[in-house]
């Protein structure tokens, strides 16, 4: 066996499981809801083998049925969850950043004790840490007392149940996910170039935005898009700091599968999300390739 | 079967370890919603083992049910998921309503339309969706229009993130029935709650803790919300609100997919006992079908009038009922109510 079919066979037997596990877990229910999107939704739930296009027509604007009539309002709440995402995202970056590079100079020992912090929140319920910000965010809550208490305030400012509550706890709960590949990306960032460019008389300014923001952009890029995805989809953090007044497009996914028995309009809402990650990930595609590329 | 999948069924619940030689029961029931020490007492009198899995709305039960989940015994839906259980075919016959002790249950209490003869399943326990309140947050209120007007002073209020129940409360109060199907009505309910959104600080499940602090000065919650009542007396009260509420009842029904069919019956004429519904109600603090049951409910429980109302007040709970095709109205309105600022 020459060298190449060894190397061919090795390849093929290396990526069948993930290749496998991909097919069986992502691509079959994604497909999935890509037909039920266009069926009729069943009586009790679940669908009826018959083509309906109405499910999107609510969404874009052509239904108009006594069942299924167009609302701007999904497109509104759609827009709404982007903007939140992209706030989240913001939040996570502008907090990892500098704590991705303030971690990656510290000695090993530290080092790797500060980044198993940072994945310490992992080990425990995201529903009780959720509640735990509840008992922080509302009004008697220990962030109003501590405001309270230095006199920035005479009132309990309303935290609990507003898009703050929603950005920050969204926030709390993705930061690992911006941090691991920004600190990836900031580790690997080479010194001497940072020395050169201030031998070579840049300011500290310049040295940030011309040597090490360019080189640290494809962490910021992969921490952004890997936040933004699950950020964008989320239900539990407006649920429950939310007080569900604070309505995403994951929520309104989980009615349309629960309360409202609509599998096939809730399969539509969740084509609306995949889209816009599918042109996220374009984006972001497009990017790195011209990162690769001086 | 294999160690392994044992071990998975164990913790899916579906497999009991401690499989005993006269069987097993399994029960898929709402989170807290049966004292325990009632499957405690039917494993000692009969030897069965029970395993208990628990479900947050019919919904979720019924997707779970619909997609093939085998290994329950027995469920308990409220009575309009009942009829739909009926019509899609997952319940099993068993006979029950002639069972001699059935004439311990309260006739009116055989609710489900497609089950007039409980002939499938046992009318389980019962009680009304009303407003617990903080005292010194709210005052005695007395109904909707006292605790709207509590969010219109500014203090907090917080709804049911459940779409027929808070729509529900618009139609009480422009006096249509919580299940009309008329599309101005429903309108008409839904801007009810939109109208006074400004001062519904949240939609949740969760509101216990907050009224108990102060937080939030009342919520729509169950009569369940009597047992914080008993805990907190000075600080909690609980109201039926006197322009009207709903009301919820579960049955026990019996799946036609269960593998443990005859377990299951025998756990339906066990319930049947007065002195085990009992049981049931000192620790749940809600209304049992069963008319004997209640002469042995502790006294604070029988005269809490929240929890056995009045025959006038009675009168006006009214109890949801399937309303099919229709349902995507309200989920419209619902979708309104939430974007509206």
């Amino acid at each position: 066996m020459s060298l190449r079919t060894r190397r061919t066979w090795s390849l093929l037997g290396l990526l069948t499981a993930p290749s496998a596990f991909l097919l069986c877990f992502f691509l079959c229910p994604l497909v999935l809801m890509l037909i039920y999107s266009f069926l009729t939704p069943g009586l009790y739930g679940g669908v009826e083998w018959e083509f309906f296009h109405l499910n999107y027509g609510r969404i874009l604007g052509w239904a108009d049925t006594k069942y299924e009539r167009f609302d701007p309002v999904f497109l509104i709440i759609f827009l709404r969850s982007l903007r939140l995402a992209a706030l989240t995202v913001l939040t996570c970056l502008v907090i990892s950043y500098p704590a991705a590079f303030w971690i990656s100079r510290m000695p090993p020992a530290r080092r790797n004790f500060a980044l198993f912090l940072v994945t310490l929140p992992f080990f425990v319920s995201l529903i009780v840490r959720l509640f735990a910000w509840v008992l922080i965010l509302r009004p008697t809550g220990f962030l109003n007392q501590g405001l309270m208490g230095v006199g920035l305030t005479s009132e309990p400012l309303e935290f609990l149940y507003t898009d703050f509550a929603v950005v920050v706890g969204m926030t709390y709960v993705f930061i690992p996910f911006t941090f691991l590949p920004l600190y990836a990306s900031i580790e690997k960032l080479d010194t001497a170039q940072i020395e050169a460019s201030f031998d070579l008389g840049a300011t500290r300014v310049q040295t940030f935005g011309k040597v090490i923001l360019p080189a640290t952009l494809p962490g910021i890029a992969a921490g952004a898009v890997i936040t933004f995805i699950p950020a964008l989809g989320n239900f539990i953090v407006p649920s429950v700091l939310g007080g569900a007044k604070v309505v995403m497009i994951g929520n309104l996914i989980e009615q349309q599968f629960l309360s409202a028995r609509n599998w096939p309009f809730g399969s539509a809402l969740a084509m609306l999300v995949m889209a816009a990650v599918l042109v996220l990930l374009i984006v972001q595609l497009r990017l790195a390739r011209r990162q690769d590329v001086p | 079967m294999t160690r392994t999948t044992m071990l998975l069924g164990a913790v899916l619940g579906l497999v009991p370890l401690a499989a005993s030689a006269e069987g097993e029961l399994t029960l898929y029931n709402w989170g807290d919603y049966i004292n325990p020490a009632i499957l405690e007492k039917f494993t000692e009198e009969t030897g069965i083992a029970v395993t208990l899995d628990t479900y947050g709305s019919n919904e979720e039960m019924l997707a779970k049910i619909q997609a093939g989940a085998t290994g329950y015994d027995i469920v308990f839906p409220s009575v309009h998921m009942h009829d739909i259980m009926f019509q899609l075919d997952l319940l099993a016959e068993t006979n029950i309503g002639a069972h001699p002790d059935f004439g311990n249950i309260d006739p009116q209490f055989i609710r489900a339309r497609t089950d007039p003869d409980a002939t499938y399943c046992l009318p389980y326990a019962w009680g009304n969706v009303g407003i617990v309140y903080n005292k010194a947050e709210a005052g005695e209120i007395t109904g909707w229009e006292d605790f709207f007007a509590l969010g219109d002073a500014g203090k907090k209020i917080i709804l049911l993130d459940d779409l027929r129940e808070t729509i529900g409360i618009g139609h009480i109060m422009n006096g249509t029935s919580v299940n009309s199907t008329d599309e101005a009505e429903i309108t008409a309910a839904a801007q009810y709650i939109v109208d006074r959104i400004g001062g519904v600080s949240a939609f949740s499940y969760d509101s216990i803790p907050l009224v108990t602090s102060g937080d939030v000065a009342a919520a729509h919650w169950y009569v369940g919300a009597n047992i914080f009542v008993a805990e907190n007396p000075d600080i909690l009260g609980y109201v039926i609100p006197k322009e009207g509420a709903t009301m919820y009842q579960e049955d026990m029904c019996v799946l036609k997919s269960a593998p443990n069919y005859d377990n299951a019956v025998k756990f339906l004429e066990f319930y049947l006992r007065p002195e085990i519904a009992a049981l049931n109600v000192e620790q749940q603090m809600n209304g049992t079908p069963n008319i004997p049951a209640q002469d042995l409910i502790p006294a604070e429980i029988a005269s809490n009038g929240t929890i056995y109302p009045a025959a006038d007040v009675m009168d006006k709970l009214q109890i949801f009922e399937d309303l099919g095709r229709d349902l995507q109205l309200y989920n419209s309105e619902w979708t309104r109510i939430k974007t509206a600022q």
